[in-house]
């Protein structure tokens, strides 16, 4: 199941605090403001496989459709 | 599954990325690469629908998807020392060169060169070993039941 663009964006603490977001092929590599507002039982509940979280950089495992799922992201949070 | 590359076949969990030691995108298998120059192949015959390059997956016609990632943290060297030899949206065949690498230089980089092989979104007890220890590219490397 393809995970959420706009409930991935919610769990990171919202579109105002995501600072970068690039796709791997499994994963999200997002670098946010502030760690403390990414919610990591929603961005399961969004379809994540994981959460890695590692300062202000947090990793978001969504499988081989990152690179869609990114685009997606980023045509919402412009 | 063939083995992508030459090497010594380990455990997902010797993986040192939680992605594949904990079996975030599927189970599977990995190869500790022969220091070498060679050349990773498609484990099964279907079609390229990713590829990077230094990770490609490959979508049979029973529409199972096979991930094949060469090395740690290796998307950071932005495709320095990894040379696609096919395209996305090719169809190869089981064994058909992917991806020309050296595993060598990866290493020496300060990375692992090692190479997962993961069988997407499947379930850990659908997939059975059938290597253990050295493998030569094009080998079986583990069954999807």
């Amino acid at each position: 199941m393809a995970a959420d663009a706009g409930a991935i964006i919610a769990g990171l603490g919202g579109a105002e605090n995501i600072v970068e977001i690039e796709p791997c092929i499994t994963r999200l590599r997002t670098e946010v403001r502030d760690a403390a507002k990414v919610d990591r039982a929603a961005l399961k509940a969004a379809g994540a496989h994981g959460v890695m979280a590692a300062g202000n950089v947090v990793q978001v495992v969504v499988g081989p459709e990152a690179d869609t799922i990114a685009g997606d992201i980023e045509d919402i949070i412009g | 599954m063939l083995a992508p590359v030459t090497g010594t076949a380990v455990g997902l969990e010797a993986v040192p990325d939680p992605v594949f030691s904990e079996g975030l995108v599927g189970p599977g298998l990995a190869v500790e690469p022969d220091r070498t120059p060679g050349r990773a192949v498609s484990p099964i015959a279907g079609e390229i629908v990713k590829l990077l390059p230094h990770a490609f997956v490959v979508v049979g016609d029973d529409g199972r998807g096979v991930l094949v990632h060469l090395g740690v943290d290796t998307v950071q060297l932005g495709g320095e020392g990894f040379e696609p030899l096919a395209a996305r949206g090719d169809r190869v065949a089981a064994g058909r060169p992917v991806v020309a690498w050296d595993p060598a230089a990866i290493a020496a980089g300060g990375r692992s060169p090692v190479c997962a092989v993961v069988a997407l979104d499947a379930e850990a007890e659908a997939v059975t070993a059938l290597a253990a220890g050295a493998v030569r590219a094009g080998d079986d490397l583990f069954r999807w039941a």
